[in-house]
């Protein structure tokens, strides 16, 4: 029992892309361009060369925000999606009857379709690879040369992630939407 | 579960694929790439989920690229699932980039070359036949009807062994193939040095002795010019860097004509013209003498002639207001630069870089660069630029015979130069030779004797050098060529006889000792059994020679006198021993690497398991958190081995060095007119460069990385583009004076509006290339062969192209 | 014929009903005409569901950012439709009106061969079917909206085709009370399939009350112009008295629902623009230059408002007209209603270099979602056509 979460510090983030990869290797993902649990956000550059915006060329890795009141897991009407007992959002997916209703309510775009098995599928923080083999590592976190990434248990007050939370600023993605992400970007 | 895809789909992103255990591998043999290989429709990935239970963990080295990053290969039924990073080894703490990740795919690519094959089309067609191993080496023997073998060559150039060429690409096990090199007796020696790092190790080289690493871990400022770390990852220094960016750590200045991943981490981004750094350095340099910024301690001790270089950067008024219209850099971001620079100093990095050459002046910069930080007395030291310390290993005995008919190295003395020495195309020629150079002189006739055939390991000179028209040309006279590779390149389109060499994650390699502040031994581990018919390349090697070392030998003794008389004074067997190219590789991998770390005991256990070793690792080694490490305590790091000193032959740094002046190269370095950064009306500088998730070529087949990046595009600027009309998408037709190349237009104000730039390695024409054919553009059908002057490298920002929508 | 009798049982079944009966069809060009256009849409259908069956979701031009397409809509399409059938069968037994009881049976009807069609294009959109059945039981996601309207329209269907038998039965206090029984149904399930929208935090535009409450104005809209058609097309434009006087009173409840819908589009319009606020009011300035959008209220609203407003009402050929017309409108009504819910993506970063930044999704429908969603209305007509020929429609007067 835990409450895992991920805090980034996203503004260390080079855009390698190498969690993005490991991510498809561990958890076996597809290839494609709509296949990826997890992805690295580039903003377009503004400005005229060489008077460049340097704060628009942000680089923000993003997946599923396993959101404490994930509204992915409200509007399922088979509870397929649910939370399991570590407080990672899931996807079951003998129950999902693929209605899609996830990946609308997801206000991440953090859902897309596994083309095998034709159901929703979702970061799930390696829960069914490297946390089921007993591992405290989630694959992206592991991989990251910048070291961007602590996934840790939230409820634990002496793990790094409650650690980090307590001491450095943060703020979570599509907060006012109230679906209280457990996943902190660090400033 | 086995879902099949085309091209085309895979490209748009609809329809996906995946998972597929080994056995299921497609076995096309490229050899019918007409017919049923590789073409839309037939091909299958492996990506499998990793499993819940405890797996199997081989500890590796990665070779997706040049930095060998510690890898741990999880085994799944002999199945390699999942590589991650290994923590034990210093260099690359812990990280594995998204190639890495994607070795797996280099693994189970079903493109790779599986079989030996020789080659029963015209040279270049790509049309081969399958072959066993013995009639593979026995082609290379022999020859067929299509090509002559070593035996024809040798006895038609009455056994000189220089006739044959041998060429490799960077990489472990490169060890393994120079040794064959060496006991067959060539002086024919080309690797990657010339188009890659050569001016840049040799100007560090012989200015501070050694091409040394920089501390970027404890530096507190950091001039980052011409290095794209972000996207050009490089172990530890990448992460050294980026850790700490953005006012958490070192402050970071980044020098780039384009706007890179790096710049946008930088605190401070200038965009300097193209090929005139050196103009910068100078200009930092004439603060820093005007403003007495220098280390006089430092200087007074440890420099040679530096009053005259002080004297010619003074003299010749390198301000940064001169340097201001020649860099595009405003004079006064110079001075702050010279000044926080020097205020940081010792704990300052220029950093020295690590790429192609890309002006023609970059010797000279490379050497501006290691004074100015000398200058400051940031070498040796911690934050600075270091030399670190090196674990040694135990050598083993290689074979080195003399031929007597074997003629020097196919290079020609200069004749046109005023007065002294020099070569025919360049000052000085380096061990790994100029490829350019030397490939223009094998097609203009220049070379003092025949070179007839070539073997080309885990090398690709039709796409890593400029102007792939010239090495085609150059391939298809080559009587003979056998490639050893991985994959079916370019250049082994060119082959007479291929073999198959098996991927890293098949093969352990020679152990490597890894210099730095934190020294370590590391090692390749083999991971699973090679798969098809593919082989170490230790293994071809003993194979190769166990074919040809007799027969060939015959053919010296009919030639070389020194030979017959030996034989008449000691015998034949004993004559023989001494040339017996069986030698080198009578011992496995394993042995020979138990062998060089055999003084420190416990040591190949531990590389076995761990895959990394250094002394007292067990009480230094500590995770200290999920993500950091400690690898040596602080009191033990190597920041400082040498109090300071130069590792030159003088112990000094050397500003001037006056053995060159009779090659007609700069002594020490001054900017020259016609450095001048000039592109005509109507024309674009073209610029290449690399990317984080490509290593060159090598990964253009890469079906994880192709997924995050599906080809590459030309980068234009927003507002040319719109002139032109270009938009985003639009294919564009890039054009030199030596050819043209097509690709995808980005308009993006991350370029200058006289300048175009894509990235290297896309747009190969091997047709048994699945992803990679004709995938994006080829840089190097339009960059010109323009060398400096000095290593004759390759110097690849010196083309103008002119650009077209198509 | 064993058969026959079995069903007479059941629900009475006209004398002279039988397969030659259903194709001795007069061989007017009109009919025929029709009987292509049915047995095209059917084949059209029958494409879409192989298709369907062989492919899955492969067959649709569905994406991550755009899960739902045409066949969500063109299942809001039908099913409102039939809500709104629904709620105007009732208008008679169940509110008194009582120009509105000879129309009852008939109406049921069509709320039935309306739902049909809707039915089967959702069986067509959610991926495994059967397994939602399983799981819809056995793990009852009662958060879901999907899951209260799914179940709910299980209701209405059970009670709008007990109603219509015991309609047909003429036992008038059973089909009453099943008619209001099914009208409660029938209102709830659709308006919980509008909150499926409402109730998504994330999407601005579709978030909030105004949907559900819009569904349930349109769908009588929607019932109403449906009604329009197939009067106009039983009748061939010479209505008798008896139905004039329904039908002018039809539309005069018509001419109202619409001066509220567009009310209702209006304030929608504008306070979503008021303020700028972001998500919303750049979504909905999308929203007012699309062409759809302004087809949608031009044909479906403006015009037959038009209408009914100057000929109070009467103007009953120009209506059948404009009804097929706003018909069309309607259908492209639910399509631009469940396409504005996901035109803003939910991420707004490039996710790889050489990409555009998104900006609006688009989407655009493959040819088997075409072929299902039109296809279904073939199942619509058939089976409005077999009714028509097999069941005695026509209200007795004995009540």
């Amino acid at each position: 029992m835990a409450r895992y979460g991920m805090a980034l510090d996203y503004k260390n983030c080079i855009n390698c892309k190498a969690c993005e990869t490991a991510c498809k290797e561990e958890n076996g993902i597809l290839m494609g361009a709509d296949k990826h649990r997890i992805w690295v956000g580039t903003g377009e550059i503004e400005g005229q060369y060489p008077l460049l915006d340097l704060t628009s060329n942000v680089f923000h890795p993003s997946q599923c925000q396993h959101c404490d009141n994930a509204p992915c897991e409200e509007v399922c009407p088979t509870q397929a999606t649910y939370t399991d007992e570590n407080g990672v959002v899931r996807v079951n997916i003998d129950q999902c009857i693929l209605c899609s209703y996830c990946m609308n309510a997801c206000p991440y775009d953090a859902r897309y379709v596994d083309d095998r098995t034709m159901t929703v599928d979702k970061c799930n923080f390696c829960a069914e690879t490297r946390l089921a083999r007993g591992e405290t590592t989630t694959a992206c976190q592991n991989t990251c040369p910048t070291k961007v990434r602590i996934f840790g248990d939230l409820d634990d007050p002496n793990s790094e992630i409650s650690e980090v939370l307590r001491t450095r600023e943060h703020y979570s993605l599509k907060a006012h939407l109230g679906t209280k992400p457990k996943l902190f970007y660090l400033t | 579960m086995e879902v099949e895809i085309s091209r085309r789909k895979f490209l748009q992103g609809t329809v996906a694929m995946s998972v597929v255990g080994s056995a299921a591998l497609s076995t096309n043999l490229l050899s019918s790439s007409h017919g049923s290989s590789a073409k839309p429709g037939a091909v299958s990935f492996h990506n499998t989920k990793t499993g819940s239970d405890k797996g199997h963990d081989v500890a590796t080295l990665c070779e997706m690229c040049v930095n060998k990053c510690a890898a741990l290969a999880r085994v799944e039924n002999g199945v390699v699932t999942k590589l991650n990073p290994n923590p034990m080894f210093p260099k690359s703490k812990n990280m594995l980039c998204a190639r890495g990740n994607a070795g797996i795919q280099a693994l189970y690519d079903p493109d790779r070359l599986k079989f030996p094959m020789i080659r029963i089309g015209e040279k270049g067609e790509g049309k081969f036949k399958r072959v066993t191993w013995d009639e593979a080496y026995s082609a290379i023997l022999n020859g067929t009807d299509k090509f002559p073998g070593l035996s024809t060559i040798l006895e038609e150039e009455e056994d000189n062994r220089s006739s044959m060429l041998f060429c490799a690409g960077e990489g472990m096990a490169e060890h393994t193939f120079k040794q064959f090199y060496q006991a067959f007796g060539s002086a024919n020696w080309l690797n990657h040095a010339s188009i890659c790092l050569q001016t840049v190790a040799s100007g560090y080289g012989v200015t501070l002795g050694s091409y040394p690493q920089a501390d970027l871990e404890n530096a507190e400022y950091i001039i980052m010019a011409g290095a794209n770390r972000a996207e050009a990852i490089v172990t530890p220094d990448t992460m050294d860097l980026f850790k700490r960016t953005k006012g958490r750590g070192a402050k970071m200045i980044c020098i780039d004509p384009r706007f890179t991943n790096t710049s946008a981490k930088a605190d401070k981004w200038l965009a300097i013209k193209p090929g005139t750094d050196l103009a910068f350095v100078l200009a930092l340099t004439y603060v820093t003498f005007t403003e007495e910024l220098q280390n006089n301690e430092y200087i007074e001790t440890h420099f040679n002639s530096y009053e005259e270089y002080k004297n010619s950067v003074l003299e010749n008024k390198y301000t940064p207001e001169w340097a201001e219209p020649i860099t595009g850099i405003k004079a006064e971001d110079i001075y702050t630069i010279a000044r926080d620079f020097a205020a940081a100093a010792p704990k300052a990095v220029y950093y020295p870089g690590r790429r192609s050459t890309f002006a023609k002046n970059d010797f000279q910069l490379r050497r501006a660069m290691a004074i100015y930080q000398a200058l400051h007395g940031a070498i040796d030291t911690k934050g600075g630029l270091i030399f670190g310390s090196k674990i040694p290993l135990k050598a083993h005995e290689g074979l080195q015979p003399l031929y007597e008919k074997a003629k020097a190295r196919a290079v020609v003395k200069s004749t046109n130069k005023e007065g002294e020495a020099g070569y025919d195309d360049c000052a000085v020629v380096s061990g790994g030779g100029s490829w350019i150079g030397w490939r223009n002189r094998f097609l203009d006739g220049k070379m003092p004797y025949k070179v007839r055939g070539m073997f080309c390991y885990k090398h690709n000179p039709m796409m890593n050098m400029p102007n792939t028209q010239k090495t085609a040309e150059m391939l298809r006279k080559m009587d003979l060529v056998v490639t050893i590779d991985t994959m079916p390149s370019d250049t082994v389109m060119y082959a007479d006889v291929v073999l198959p060499e098996c991927t890293y994650l098949e093969r352990t390699d020679p152990i490597k000792t890894f210099g730095g502040v934190e020294p370590s031994i590391a090692v390749r581990n083999k991971v699973i059994d090679p798969m098809f018919e593919s082989k170490p390349v230790m293994d071809i090697m003993k194979g190769l020679t166990t074919k040809i070392s007799k027969p060939l030998f015959e053919i010296s003794k009919k030639f070389d006198e020194e030979i017959q008389d030996l034989i008449d004074e000691d015998g034949e067997e004993e004559a023989y021993a001494e040339f017996d190219l069986t030698l080198p590789f009578l011992h496995t991998q394993e042995e020979l690497n138990h062998h060089a770390v055999a003084d420190y005991p416990g040591a190949a256990e531990k590389l076995h398991h761990d895959g990394v070793f250094y002394p007292k690792q067990d009480d230094y080694y500590k995770q200290l958190s999920a993500n950091e490490h400690q690898y040596y305590p602080e009191n033990k790091k190597s920041y400082s081995v040498r109090g300071g000193k130069p590792v030159t032959p003088s112990g000094k740094v050397e500003c001037v060095i006056g053995s060159f002046a009779s090659k007609g190269i700069d002594p020490m370095p001054v900017w020259r007119d016609e450095y001048e950064f000039s592109v005509p009306a109507g024309k674009f500088k073209l610029l290449t460069g690399r990317h984080a998730q490509f290593t060159q070529t090598g990964s253009a087949n890469n079906a994880m990385l192709i997924d995050l990046m599906p080809e590459n595009f030309i980068w234009i600027n927003k507002r040319v583009a719109a002139e032109k009309g270009i938009k985003f998408a639009d294919m564009i037709e890039v054009s030199s004076s030596i050819g043209s190349t097509r690709l995808k237009a980005y308009p993006t104000e991350k370029i200058a509006p006289d300048q175009v730039f894509f990235i290297h390695g896309f747009g190969e024409e091997s047709e048994a290339l699945t992803w990679a054919y004709k995938n994006g553009g080829n840089d190097n059908a339009i960059i010109e062969d323009t060398m400096e002057p000095v290593y004759g490298a390759a110097a690849m920002h010196e083309t103008n192209v002119s650009i077209k929508k198509v | 014929m064993a058969l026959r009798e079995l069903v007479n049982k059941i629900v009475p079944i006209k004398e002279d009903f039988s397969i030659k009966s259903l194709l001795g069809f007069k061989k007017t060009p009109l009919n025929v005409l029709v009987f292509f256009m049915i047995m095209g849409l059917l084949l059209l259908l029958v494409w879409g569901l192989a298709q369907f069956l062989m492919h899955g979701h492969h067959a649709y031009n569905v994406t991550r950012e755009h899960p739902w397409g045409l066949l969500i809509s063109g299942y809001i399409f039908f099913v409102g439709t039939s809500t709104g059938l629904c709620i105007i069968a009732s208008l008679g037994h169940v509110f008194g009106i009582k120009e509105f009881n000879h129309i009852g049976k008939r109406t049921t009807l069509l709320a039935i061969i309306t739902l049909l069609p809707g039915f089967i294009i959702i069986l067509t959109e959610i991926g495994h079917p059967v397994t939602m059945m399983i799981y819809n039981i056995l793990t009852p996601g009662i958060t879901s909206a999907i899951w209260w309207m799914g179940t709910l329209y299980g209701l209405v269907l059970t009670f709008i085709i007990l109603e219509f038998g015991f309609a047909l039965r003429g036992n008038h206090k059973w089909a009453v009370r099943l008619g209001i029984g099914g009208l409660i149904a029938d209102v709830a399930a659709f308006t919980t399939l509008g909150s499926v929208f409402a109730y998504l935090v994330a999407r601005p535009i579709a978030n909030g009350p105004f949907i559900p409450l819009y569904f349930l104005l349109t769908a009588v809209v929607s019932g109403a112009f449906f009604m329009f058609m197939i009067y106009g097309f039983k009748h061939k434009l010479n209505f008798p008295e008896e139905v004039k006087i329904t039908l002018v009173k039809l539309a005069k409840i018509l001419g109202l629902l619409l001066a509220v819908t567009m009310f209702f589009e209006w304030w929608r319009i504008i306070t979503a623009i008021y303020g700028d606020m972001p998500e919303r009011a750049d979504t909905m300035m999308r929203i007012i230059a699309s062409t759809s959008f302004q087809l949608e209220v031009l044909f479906a609203m403006v015009i037959p408002f038009v209408i009914i407003l100057v000929s109070k009402g009467t103007a009953l050929k120009a209506l059948f007209f404009s009804s097929i017309a706003a018909l069309i409108s309607i259908f492209l009504m639910r399509n631009d209603m469940v396409h504005h819910a996901q035109m803003m993506p939910m991420q707004m970063l490039k996710k790889t270099e050489y990409q555009l930044a998104p900006t609006w999704i688009e989407y655009s429908p493959s040819p088997v979602e075409w072929a299902i969603a039109v296809g279904a209305l073939g199942v619509c007509f058939l089976l409005y056509y077999v009714a028509e020929k097999a069941f005695d429609l026509d209200e007795d007067d004995h009540h």
